[in-house]
């Protein structure tokens, strides 16, 4: 007897708002969130980015965590996200359920050590930072902060992480060895992160432009995004209201290039496929198709050809979000699938901004302008790491 | 449901080479790696290009895969508490020390968690199912307990599972300096007598096969694996012992060996020793800290070394913590926690 998985609960920060309400009227208005830096302490101010429109000071007050609090930036956008997700799904911290909390991130307690760690290495100041440095240390941070979790686990598969995350609090589910699981990822921008994409030569000096044949890179974003999953029967008996189902995922690696995908997008295509054989759905059944669109010429182009090969000449209509929110890395699989299911759930196409010009070997066109009367029932996000960390996850209504 | 470990690649601070020696104690603070010669398993010109922990990731992954007689895992997942930390540390340096210019792609490639997965299934052309968990001390386990769901989901025939950290000298200094290692020299092979606070800092690469099938190869069976937080330390550890075992049909006095993670920090010693006393008071119990010395993912040590006992049918002596067993070994009961706050338990039984 496997149970079903349903969606209970939504949270979201990110450079297009501080809640899923904001990320709604963005998203249907057009706003993005791409501009110049304004927290991130960096020589590259030149480069395009999207932060979340808050300082850690200004976080640290709104979730009254006091100014001597050992946290970093990306334990304060998890919190964010999270706590939104909890009360979205009117989630009592309950000892009677067994409630998990898995996060992606990649960067942890990087925008601290980067800050110190000229002191870590010399003397004892900003010492209490060490243990705040890796992946884990941050997750914990976050579910300490609302003391209900009797299980946490982190995972790291660079882009596709909070995919991953969802995926696994799925199975967990599915299995029966928890009742709920708060999923997703959470990442903030950091000089590492925005140095070395820079030296791979992938940042756009301008807004980022996906599946356009000008694109000329990414823009780094920042931000967290959580769903609060359970099974069918536990959000019955709390008589939570049921937002959609996860009714497939696929995870395959590409096992090609350490920071390129292949040609023809083989992981990318098992990964949907996989997914659309759990669903146990046609492709011609998928309503939308939230793209991982990145920007970068390589990722567009085997993407598109993966979406092809999967979906033929019926390719639904699809669109990448990262013009909107930037590229938030490992957060992207949570942020992108809240958005994919706000968009289940409200009924609108989020179109892909700044796109003009097809790619000319093989001109897929994404949405270019928002549709925001429309039934959806099935919709599909993809996410796609550095190592060919592919995965895919559907979110069904009911 | 039954997976077994059909393959082993082991590479740590022990002697390499023939298994079944003698064991090396340490009197140091922090070891490294006693590597094979990588030359033996990678391409000297591959090798130059690949980082210490890359390395070793390969060639334990090899090991295992040579001894299961398989080229093609059904998934590679991988636990690792800090991921290329030496790559991250180089990129990390010279970001700093020239002030964001002049900086090469090449660490910041590398220095992704997930980088020894992806480079494992990029060599293998393995296609199937990847993932890389970060949690701390149960990166490994998590790691585990993901195989283990493929499994019951049927989705997967074997996996590759391996738990990967290395120890560089920047990080040992940094957690040196936030009280995670001894200050004194001690005896490994006293650790689990020790007063102090702190541990002994070491590194390690171990790979394992698993399969659904029991082939000639075959070490053990691994049963159930699961992991709890204990954040706000109001879990009292024993129940959820008795809770996991009799989830799966057993009573304490049905396990031959309670393997701990004994590694003398006097903090972390009381918790098992607590454990001890007040579940397992009749069953022998062994560790084996004292000879991987602790790193995030040290667990994966034990768990070979737990699959070798039930493999020979023989509980080595310098495994051994207290009680006698001179039967063979059925179930052992591997039980780790980080700092009271991460705990796993995994269940391993003979073929």
């Amino acid at each position: 007897m496997q149970e079903k998985v349903v969606v209970t609960g939504l949270g979201i920060i990110s450079a297009i708002g501080l809640s899923t309400d904001e990320t709604v009227k963005s998203l249907l208005s057009g706003v993005s969130g791409v501009g110049r830096i304004s927290h991130l302490d960096t020589i590259h101010t030149e480069i395009p980015c999207a932060e979340v429109q808050m300082s850690d000071d200004e976080l640290r007050k709104s979730l009254l965590i006091s100014a001597d609090e050992v946290i970093t930036r990306t334990s304060l956008l998890g919190i964010a996200a999270v706590k939104e997700a909890m009360r979205y799904a009117s989630l009592n911290p309950d000892r009677k359920l067994r409630i998990g909390f898995i996060s992606g991130t990649t960067v942890g307690g990087m925008e601290k050590s980067e800050a110190y760690y000229t002191d870590f290495i010399s003397n004892d100041n900003h010492k209490e930072y060490i243990d705040a440095h890796d992946c884990g240390a941050c997750t914990e941070k976050i579910a300490d902060y609302f003391n209900c979790f009797g299980y946490v686990s982190t995972i790291s598969t660079a882009c596709s992480s909070a995919a991953n995350a969802i995926i696994l609090g799925s199975e967990l589910i599915k299995n029966d060895i928890l009742d709920v699981v708060v999923a997703g990822g959470t990442e903030c921008l950091t000089k590492f992160h925005l140095n070395g994409f820079n030296t791979l030569m992938i940042l756009d000096s301008r807004p980022c432009r996906p599946f356009d044949d000008s694109r000329a890179g990414l823009n780094l974003g920042e931000g967290a995004g959580y769903l609060v999953l359970e099974s069918a029967s536990v959000a019955r008996q709390r008589k939570a209201e049921v937002i959609c189902t996860v009714s497939g995922y696929g995870n395959a690696c590409d096992a090609y290039h350490q920071t390129a995908s292949s040609p023809e997008g083989k992981g990318a295509v098992l990964a949907i496929t996989e997914a659309l054989a759990m669903a146990s759905l046609d492709p011609c059944q998928v309503d939308y198709i939230n793209a991982h669109g990145t920007g970068t010429g390589n990722n567009d182009m085997s993407e598109a050809q993966a979406l092809v090969t999967v979906f033929g000449d019926k390719l639904p209509p699809f669109s990448s979000t990262k013009p909107f929110t930037g590229h938030t890395t490992s957060a992207a699989g949570g942020i992108e699938s809240v958005i994919s299911i706000l968009a289940l759930r409200h009924g609108f196409l989020p179109n892909n901004l700044n796109f003009e010009t097809p790619m000319k070997d093989l001109p897929v066109v994404p949405l270019t302008a928002v549709n925001s009367k429309v039934s959806l029932k099935h919709v599909l996000s993809n996410s796609f790491g550095f190592g060919g960390n592919n995965s895919t996850i559907i979110f069904s209504r009911q | 449901m039954s997976v077994y470990i059909t393959g082993i690649g082991k590479i740590s601070v022990q002697p390499s080479g023939q298994s079944g020696s003698a064991p090396q104690y340490f009197e140091t603070r922090y070891a490294r790696c006693s590597d094979p010669a990588f030359s033996d398993y990678i391409n000297p010109m591959e090798a130059r290009r690949m980082s210490t922990i890359i390395k070793r990731a390969i060639v334990s992954t090899q090991m295992a895969l040579g001894e299961a007689g398989i080229e093609m895992p059904g998934a590679v997942i991988t636990g690792t508490g800090l991921g290329c930390i030496e790559d991250t540390e180089k990129f990390l340096t010279s970001m700093i020390n020239d002030n964001e210019k002049f900086l090469k792609p090449t660490y910041f490639i590398h220095s992704t968690h997930n980088t020894i997965s992806s480079q494992v299934a990029i060599r293998l052309k393995c296609n199937g199912y990847n993932n890389t968990f970060v949690h701390r001390g149960i990166s490994f386990e998590l790691a585990l307990h993901d195989a283990m769901l493929l499994f019951m989901q049927k989705k997967v025939h074997s996996a590759l599972v391996g738990g990967h950290d290395e120890m560089t000298p920047a990080y040992f200094n940094l957690l040196d300096r936030i009280g995670y290692w001894k200050k004194e020299i001690v005896s490994s092979s006293s650790l689990h007598t020790s007063n102090s606070a702190g541990s002994v800092a070491g590194e390690g690469s171990i790979s394992l096969v698993l399969s659904d099938e029991k082939s000639p190869s075959a070490y053990a069976r691994i049963t159930d694996v699961s992991t709890f937080y204990n954040g706000n330390g109001t879990t009292d550890p024993s129940e959820r012992i008795e809770a996991f075992l009799s989830l799966n049909g057993l009573k304490p006095s049905d396990i031959d060996l309670v393997m701990t993670g004994i590694n003398g920090d006097v903090n972390d010693n009381n918790v098992y020793y607590q454990v001890l006393e007040k579940t397992f008071k009749n069953n022998p119990a062994g560790w084996y800290k004292h000879l991987s010395l602790e790193y995030f993912t040290s667990p994966a040590f034990g768990l070979q070394a737990s699959a070798q006992c039930l493999k020979s049918g023989n509980i080595p002596e310098h495994l051994r913590l207290k009680g006698n067993f001179n039967g063979k070994p059925e179930h052992i009961l591997l039980y780790n926690h980080f700092k009271n706050r991460n705990h796993s338990l995994i269940l391993l039984s003979s073929c």
